[in-house]
């Protein structure tokens, strides 16, 4: 009987993640078949081919501009990265580990602002950018992407509000400045959070839909994020002949992205829950 | 109950009555500032550096007063012709006109109203600031011939600096952040408030034409349902479904999550690792990528449908009429009581796994020795779930509960990658307002501003979703959540 229940609880776990996979699975055999369009005779491709891959990568078309898709992304999100983590750090700990007069008041305008939609912003913020010439290009998504960063600061601010206060106190006592207990004290202390924060940002432009197609409307491919670009190829019109290439560049998206997720929810798990680094 | 409302009214109250005695302190002090200061201070008033050139800061002297030359001439240049219309926002439309000189059809100077709206803000802000900054600066300056008056010592240059990494440390940190936050979030989104005041539409595209102010007409738009005006019926209908949406979203997959966590941390489950590898995996991939995955996955002429008419899914479900007779497939994702059903199962499919991920991370954390005091008290697992683990889970979690359910309200990828293009309604009443059954505010908002240039309604919508968001976030956390947290680790 025991062994049947356990068995049963395997099966039951099996069964979910079968589930779970089923679209993961057809995506991946998708991009391995030899159909453009949408295959809706069988589940697996009747032919094998890596074509799709080839032509998404050496097949550059009006279209399928994948390269130039991936290396736009790329540097939005390397320069996103460092700016957004920076701004994030700052403001937690500025929120955290500092007393000063307007800190509440920030913290509540702060958490105001959030409840309106960000989208909304995001119209304006599109007049702004055109009226200064920075829609479709990198510059003006690095902008978006990390202007209100600082707004984010509340898991990292959770995480520095966990770091001992008598750890500062002793700080100060032997006379180091405030700025010296941030990056000689608390940031060594912080890891999980800060590899969570960087990994956090960087992902942000990757999975971005919304405020990147706002931004990237002259239809031109080459301008295109991985994700707005991605989108275009299941257009209704354009869906039969690039499915299969859609398929084929969301497996080289995710395998990177994915693999960064993983890493990025190891640390916020350490981060949110580990006493690990409390001593 | 009725004595915690009082209490909540009267804090509230206090509150604000305590903000009103701020205000009053401010101006009060700035007057005794003035009252007191010497000729130094008084004027600061005039040249905003004249104080600290008396104290021998002359670099920071030089520095406030060439800020103020800046502004003073940036101001009637560059911001003054835009607040000078703010009360029209413009008047002269784009035209081609005549040049005799050039013998050619030219554009005349025209007035752009966006521009005027925005810049115009822009304008009133720096008026606010800069009266902020003269009453600081004032203080500043009366501090200073205290302190030099008194024989202390006044500080250099660098001393500013140094304090600027040390007991101001929190000026430098928030400056930059704080810049992009105002630039980013907070002008964009007066200006979008104010344009929920405007008739900014399609009919109205700015350069080409011109948009003014209309007051509350659009808000009456919103609620009125009439033979051309559908907005309101279509209001009733997206709200509703706004919400129960964000009512099941939050909640299934907060429950199932939980379940699927707890059921994988068992001690009885083997290669517990492997299982939760198996689950994130399906969301790691980026949302754009599995949910357009998805959606044809369940097209009309789908590989599901397909699969469904092969194992004669299709046929049973037209023989007990959930599916209509005519048609050859399951209208997964076109049908409004299909695609709504299936947008909360996928959303739990996307869902699940992270609620798992969180709440292995609180399981994990929850204090064992309580647990297993339970059990040597004789309590079985049902009720040391109900009693430790359960309140446990909510009183970690509740703000997590309560954001995840504005940012449901918000969902905006879940919809839009779903049925942008797939899903058309056939309700006329809709479309006539540019909604569908399928939209939520969020998206509704969005295809106004996308597809239809409907900025005014759109903008409307916003600051419902504000109101309704804040409502909420206001209401659970004096309800639900009690305390401050904040400094119980520290």
């Amino acid at each position: 009987m025991k062994v049947f229940k356990l068995i049963s609880r395997h099966v039951v776990l099996a069964i979910l993640s079968v589930f779970w996979l089923i679209p993961i699975i057809w995506l991946v055999a998708t991009s391995f078949g030899a159909d453009t369009g949408p295959n809706i005779r069988t589940f697996f491709p009747q032919e094998w081919s890596l074509v799709q891959y080839q032509t998404l990568l050496f097949g550059v078309d009006d279209v399928s501009q994948f390269p130039n898709w991936f290396k736009n992304t790329f540097i939005i999100a390397t320069f996103t990265c460092i700016i957004s983590s920076m701004f994030v750090l700052m403001v937690a700990y500025a929120m955290s580990c500092m007393r000063f007069k307007a800190r509440k008041g920030l913290i509540t305008f702060a958490s105001t602002l959030s409840l309106f939609p960000g989208f909304l912003s995001m119209i304006a913020v599109y007049f702004i950018m055109k009226s200064i010439g920075l829609t479709n290009s990198n510059i003006g998504l690095i902008l978006v992407y990390s202007g209100s960063s600082g707004l984010g600061y509340l898991i990292a601010k959770g995480f520095f509000d966990t770091v001992p206060k008598s750890m500062r106190e002793a700080a100060y006592i032997e006379g180091a400045t405030e700025f010296k207990v941030f990056y000689k004290i608390v940031m060594p202390l912080s890891k999980p959070i800060i590899v969570y924060t960087v990994i956090a940002a960087f992902l942000m432009p990757w999975m971005d839909f919304i405020f990147a197609n706002i931004m990237l409307n002259s239809g031109l491919s080459e301008n295109k994020t991985v994700a707005i670009g991605l989108y275009a190829m299941v257009d209704k019109v354009r869906i039969n002949s690039y499915f299969g290439q859609f398929c084929a560049g969301g497996v080289l998206v995710s395998i990177p992205i994915s693999a960064l997720f993983i890493i990025m929810q190891k640390f916020y798990v350490e981060g949110v829950t580990g006493g690990s680094v409390k001593g | 109950m009725d004595e915690i409302k009082t209490t909540v009214r009267r804090s509230a109250w206090d509150r604000f009555k305590a903000f009103l005695y701020l205000v009053g302190e401010f101006f009060a002090e700035f007057c005794r500032d003035i009252r007191d200061g010497d000729v130094w201070v008084r004027l600061s008033l005039l040249v905003f550096g004249a104080g600290y050139f008396a104290r021998k800061q002359y670099v920071k002297g030089l520095l406030v007063t060439a800020f103020q030359a800046f502004v003073f001439i940036f101001y009637p240049t560059v911001l003054w012709p835009y607040l000078s219309k703010f009360g029209t926002l413009g008047t002269v439309k784009r035209a081609a006109v005549f040049n005799p000189v050039t013998m050619k059809n030219e554009v005349n100077d025209y007035d752009h109203s966006f521009m005027i709206l925005l810049f115009g803000l822009i304008a009133i802000l720096v008026i606010v600031a800069m009266l902020v900054f003269w009453v600081k600066n004032l203080r500043a300056v009366r501090r200073l011939q205290v302190l030099a008056e008194s024989g202390k010592k006044v500080n250099t240059f660098a001393d500013d600096i140094r304090e600027m990494l040390n007991k101001k440390f929190y000026i430098t940190l928030l400056a930059l952040p704080s810049l992009g936050v105002t630039l980013f979030t907070i002008v964009p989104l007066l200006v979008m408030l104010c344009v929920a005041f405007t008739n900014y539409d399609q009919t109205h595209m700015v350069p080409t034409s011109l948009f003014t102010w209309v007051g509350f007409a659009n808000f009456k738009t919103l609620f009125t349902h009439s033979q051309t005006i559908t907005f309101g019926y279509s209001f009733g209908k997206v709200i509703t479904w706004t919400l129960i949406w964000a009512v099941f979203a939050t909640s299934t997959n907060f429950i199932f999550g939980i379940l699927l966590a707890m059921f994988i941390n068992n001690k009885k489950t083997l290669w517990k690792g492997l299982w939760r590898t198996l689950f994130v995996v399906a969301i790691a991939v980026p949302q754009f990528v599995s949910l357009l995955l998805v959606r044809n996955f369940f097209a009309n002429t789908g590989i599901v449908n397909t699969i469904c008419a092969n194992i004669g899914l299709t046929g049973f479900l037209k023989q007990i009429g959930l599916v209509s007779q005519g048609s050859a497939y399951i209208p997964f994702l076109t049908d409004p009581v299909w695609a709504k059903v299936m947008i909360i199962l996928i959303n739990m499919w996307v869902g699940i796994p992270y609620l798992m991920l969180i709440a292995t991370g609180i399981l994990m954390n929850i204090p064992q020795d309580i647990l297993e005091s339970a059990r040597i008290d004789g309590a079985n697992a049902l009720q040391s779930f109900r009693k430790i683990t359960m309140p446990y889970i909510l009183f970690v979690t509740g703000p997590y509960l309560v954001s995840s359910f504005t940012a449901n309200i918000n969902n905006f990828n879940v919809i839009y990658l779903l049925t942008n293009d797939v899903f058309v309604t056939k309700d006329q009443m809709l479309a006539n307002s540019n909604a569908q059954e399928v939209d939520l505010l969020i998206t509704w908002l969005y295809r106004l501003t996308q597809n239809y240039y409907n900025y005014k309604m759109a903008s409307v919508l916003g600051i419902l979703i504000f109101i309704i968001s804040a409502a909420f976030t206001v209401f659970a956390f004096r309800k639900l959540i009690q305390g401050d947290r904040e400094e119980r680790f520290q």
